[in-house]
């Protein structure tokens, strides 16, 4: 655990969907295709459903 | 539970929880046969609730040993009827398989 | 009430049955035994079910368990693995819609209730698909299997666990994820709960299964249907999950009920009133849809209507209604039920019958027990 910072979150491009891994404070702009709309990616946590 | 009168033990209401149609109709079909029965009806308070009540007036008997005994009555027939089905799978089969070494042999 | 009983006679033969000194006017035994379909609506439904009835008329109309045993008969029809048409005959309506009833309601079956998503980024969501998967049919039988409750830990007694992992490869074709992709873990489940705190092979699981399953039971458990569709994934979409089965009843949620459908019906009987003789014999095979009557060759060169399979008839009222309405009636049978049962695969339609039977045994003994 970074005690300073969380930990680099890693964020796909609306455009291409390369990943950019991003910090606090960075420009928000895609790494290649200069592309701003980055959408997070899904929690790794596991998530229950009941199927019902 | 029962709710019947604490002189007269002919006539008394049952108040059964966690049962529905499926048993309360098929016990009153079988107290209606039993002819110590002079009446017998069942009722669902409210459908939420998982409750019924059945009514039993006897002719002499006490309400309850007749209840049980309808019920006793109700389990032999079910048993009767998984042995005559029993029987009547292993026949089926059986036939079938009879005509199914027929028809090879033609 | 006094049982009108037979009195024994030495001079009489006992090749004949004894019957009883006074019987039922036959208007009577119709509105007991048979159900009269009108062209508007049936009448006589009720029956006569009261022991004493009959007793004015010094009949009596109880029937013991000796003379249901005795008259009791069963007839399959059609048995296969998933389907099963049998006759039951001398028994009433109240307890063949018992066994209905429970076979939907009642007997327990295995079926997906926990869905643990690690990854889906299809286009079907999470509980959608999770929704799919708790109504798939399983090959499991649950009698092999105890009920979970929410304290209760999963073990290898009470919950089957599948695993999901799938992904369609960047440029290809979408694929099809059908149910033949859930994958039987019999070891318990691989997910773990948390990061591991210490280092080693100590991983908790959602599962805490003793022992392999494959140990315990005879034959790998799977789906029933391998070609059911679970999802569509295009060309970069993946889906990882695990899903933990456990027993449960239809009434909770119809993923647990064991049965397509059960259902029965009376036995139809269809009795021509008057004689139906020459173009209007022809009328009436044309009119029934399924084809009930047939005509007769008589021996002047006219032609007769007769009934050739009343079994057939589906009650579309087409033969009496019109005209002709007093030429034919339909009735059905009381205690004669057809009955079938159309099982989801987990078990044999007779088992299902046996398992229902015996449920029902089992809420009498309840109830016993109770009043005890």
């Amino acid at each position: 655990m970074d005690p300073q910072q969380p930990e680099p979150v890693s964020y796909l491009c609306g455009d291409c969907g390369a990943e950019n891994t991003l910090k606090p404070g960075d420009v928000i702009q895609c790494r290649e295709c200069g592309y701003r709309i980055l959408y997070k990616k899904r929690t790794r946590r596991i998530v229950q459903y009941e199927a019902r | 539970m029962e709710h019947g009168s604490l002189t007269d033990s002919t006539s008394s209401t049952f108040s059964i929880m966690d049962e529905d149609h499926t048993l309360a109709n098929s016990a009153r079909f079988v107290l209606n046969q039993d002819p110590r029965v002079a009446f017998c009806g069942y009722t669902i308070p409210h459908p939420s609730e998982k409750k019924v009540n059945i009514r039993l007036q006897t002719t002499g008997d006490a309400a309850k040993d007749v209840l049980k005994d309808a019920l006793q009555n109700l389990m032999i027939m079910c048993q009767h009827v998984r042995g005559t089905m029993d029987t009547a799978v292993v026949n089926h089969r059986a036939k079938n398989a009879a005509e199914e070494m027929d028809v090879d042999q033609n | 009430m006094p049982k009108k009983g037979t009195k024994s006679k030495k001079e009489k033969v006992d090749d004949v049955p004894n019957e009883q000194e006074n019987k039922l006017p036959d208007y009577l035994e119709l509105q007991r035994t048979r159900v009269v379909c009108n062209a508007d609506a049936p009448i006589h439904t009720q029956g006569f079910q009261y022991s004493g009835a009959f007793a004015a008329m010094g009949i009596d109309n109880s029937v013991s368990v000796d003379k249901f045993c005795k008259n009791f008969k069963i007839e399959i029809n059609r048995l296969t693995e998933d389907y099963m048409e049998f006759d039951m005959i001398g028994i009433d309506a109240s307890i063949a819609n018992a066994f209905r009833r429970i076979l939907i309601s009642e007997v327990p079956t295995m079926a997906i209730e926990k869905v643990f998503m690690a990854d889906n980024n299809s286009v079907i969501a999470d509980e959608v698909l999770s929704h799919r998967l708790g109504l798939i049919p399983l090959d499991a039988d649950p009698r092999l299997f105890e009920y979970i409750s929410e304290n209760d830990v999963p073990n290898e007694r009470n919950t089957i666990v599948y695993k999901l992992h799938v992904s369609c490869p960047k440029n290809s074709q979408r694929i099809t994820v059908k149910s033949s992709e859930l994958e039987w873990l019999p070891e318990g489940s691989q997910l773990s709960m948390s990061a591991p705190a210490q280092s080693g092979d100590k991983q908790k699981t959602f599962t805490s299964f003793s022992q392999s399953q494959k140990e315990i039971l005879e034959k790998p458990l799977g789906v029933k249907y391998k070609d059911i569709t679970i999802a569509r994934l295009g060309p970069g979409q993946a889906i990882e999950l695990e899903a933990h089965a456990v027993k449960g009843t239809g009434n909770v949620h119809a993923k647990w009920s064991p049965v397509a459908t059960a259902w029965y019906r009376m036995l139809p009987e269809v009795v021509i009133l008057k004689e139906v003789e020459g173009p209007q014999a022809e009328e009436l095979v044309n009119k029934c849809r399924v084809n009930v009557f047939d005509i007769e060759d008589l021996a002047n060169g006219g032609k007769r209507a007769v009934v050739a399979r009343p079994r057939a008839c589906t009650l579309c009222r087409e033969c009496v209604m019109g005209p002709n309405e007093k030429q034919v009636e339909l009735r059905r049978v009381r205690d004669h039920f057809i009955f079938t049962i159309e099982s989801t695969g987990s078990m044999p339609p007779e088992v299902l019958f046996t398992e229902a039977v015996k449920i029902l045994e089992e809420k009498c003994a309840r109830v016993i027990s109770e009043l005890s």
